[in-house]
């Protein structure tokens, strides 16, 4: 029986067998990984998925979790409307 | 025994990954240093447009060259590189910027684009949902566009592989020498390798390599910022470019949707600091939502910064330095994603050929750089 795909980023729909396919390639840290599948790019901002990248990383490349870099942190934390930003200052006044 | 390229390029950016893959496709053995991963410098932060749209004219011609190499590149790669030809419609909210477009669509002309100058009315026809309060009227060519620039410069990179080339990620090049008719670099990997040519393709960085060997080259990084939004419907197929002092210029990726912009800092930021602002934050989504209101209700996912390479004309610096077999190709002032592959194929012929098909005199680093691009 075929098995079903594992997803790993739920948001950007990214199968553990693509991001395996990309580390055997060489691209073996989080940053290069979630420019090439946009893993982690979506509405969570790896909150979900990105602890499950390390872990697969770290299996394939047998190295540490801890020796892994995880990518730059980019504001806003969570999304937030352009209406929302755009009226900041209006209402500060 | 010391491993031996024909080229030896510093800088896995756009530039980096265009010149090494012509080269690799002519049979040269091609060596690529990256000091940390792909796309780390300006490509990365690059928001992915590409336009013929220019005044001056041999940039033009690199444009619509780059455009059709574009066009077929998802199939050249082996890679989606999310291409598509959404158009440039450039904004004129006064008499001077429309009298700037009239004067460069004269040029452009010359070069079989099919750009025109759009009443206010025939604008909303290509953005319905464009705020038309003091807009004069708008340039717009409908075959510039956008593609993902981390597809193209991975997709470029995995070619060079293919041919026999290697990467070298997370790999700063510490020293380069003269030696005989080629050049010795060593890395911080405590590795010394020998090139029989060196090319400059670091970005922001092009100074700071120069200086490996002495040179003092006039390429200057200011920071620029960007965002991203959530996909949503589609609002704005073109790149809308909005030339007033507080304007912007965003477009919506084909591919995915999401709504992607920046804007030029006034007054110009210089250095390599790429922390993101508070004020970007808040004042892009203002500058936004006035040009089309509908983003309202559209969520901000994330935003960043980057650098634009600037030269003291506004043109990029595609040449030979002083230094036989060094060769600088930077300074492309927040256009290198655009212009990259014409300028990687062209660059190429010229090394391997003597002369390319568009003659890039023009970029050498000895000419005066007194003449400015005025659509920049």
């Amino acid at each position: 029986m075929a098995r079903s795909p594992k997803i790993v980023c739920r948001c950007e729909d990214v199968e553990e067998r693509e991001v395996v396919k990309w580390i055997r390639r060489g691209y073996k840290t989080p940053e290069e990984l979630k420019r090439i599948l946009r893993i982690g790019m979506g509405h969570c901002q790896g909150r979900t998925c990105l602890s499950l990248l390390v872990r697969i990383i770290a299996r394939e490349t047998k190295s540490e979790i801890k020796d892994i870099p995880l990518p730059k942190r980019r504001p806003p934390l969570k999304p937030i409307s352009i209406r929302t930003l755009a009226s900041f200052y209006e209402k500060e006044g | 025994m010391r491993r031996k390229a024909d080229a030896v390029i510093i800088g896995g950016g756009i530039i980096g990954a265009a010149v090494g893959y012509y080269l690799a496709k002519e049979r040269l053995r091609v060596y690529l240093f990256e000091k940390s991963y792909p796309t780390s410098g300006s490509t990365g932060k690059a928001i992915g447009g590409i336009r013929q749209q220019f005044s001056h004219e041999l940039t033009i011609r690199i444009m619509v060259e780059s455009v059709r190499i574009f066009s077929q590149l998802s199939e050249e790669l082996g890679m989606d590189i999310e291409w598509h030809p959404g158009g440039y419609l450039f904004l004129a909210h006064s008499p001077e910027i429309r009298d700037t477009y009239l004067k460069a669509i004269e040029i452009q002309k010359r070069y079989n684009l099919p750009v025109r100058f759009l009443t206010p009315k025939e604008c909303r026809e290509i953005v319905p949902h464009l705020n038309l309060e003091g807009l004069l009227g708008g340039a717009y060519c409908p075959t510039d566009g956008h593609a993902n620039p981390f597809k193209v410069t991975y997709g470029y990179l995995e070619m060079i592989k293919r041919l026999g080339g290697k990467i070298f990620t997370y790999t700063k090049v510490l020293a380069i020498k003269k030696e005989g008719k080629g050049f010795s670099v060593r890395t911080d990997k405590g590795e010394t390798f020998s090139g029989g040519m060196v090319i400059n393709c670091a970005g922001p960085w092009v100074a700071e390599v120069g200086k490996l060997l002495g040179l003092s080259l006039p390429v200057f990084p200011d920071r620029h910022e960007g965002l991203v939004t959530e996909e949503c419907p589609d609002l704005c197929e073109p790149m809308i470019v909005d030339y007033r002092p507080d304007g912007c210029y965003f477009f919506q990726y084909r591919s995915t949707r999401h709504i992607i912009g920046c804007y030029t800092p006034k007054p110009l930021i210089s250095g390599l600091d790429n922390s993101s602002s508070f004020e970007f934050l808040t004042e892009m989504p203002r500058r936004m939502a006035r040009l089309i209101p509908a983003l309202g209700d559209v969520k901000v996912l994330r935003q960043w910064a980057g650098s634009y390479e600037m030269t003291p004309d506004g043109n990029p610096i595609v040449s030979e330095t002083e230094i036989k077999g060094f060769y600088v190709v930077g300074g492309m002032c927040g256009h290198g994603f655009m212009l990259g592959p014409a300028i990687g194929k062209l660059f190429a012929e010229k090394v391997v050929k003597g002369e390319s098909s568009i003659p890039l005199d023009e970029f050498r680093l000895d000419r005066d750089f007194g003449k400015k691009e005025v659509m920049r």
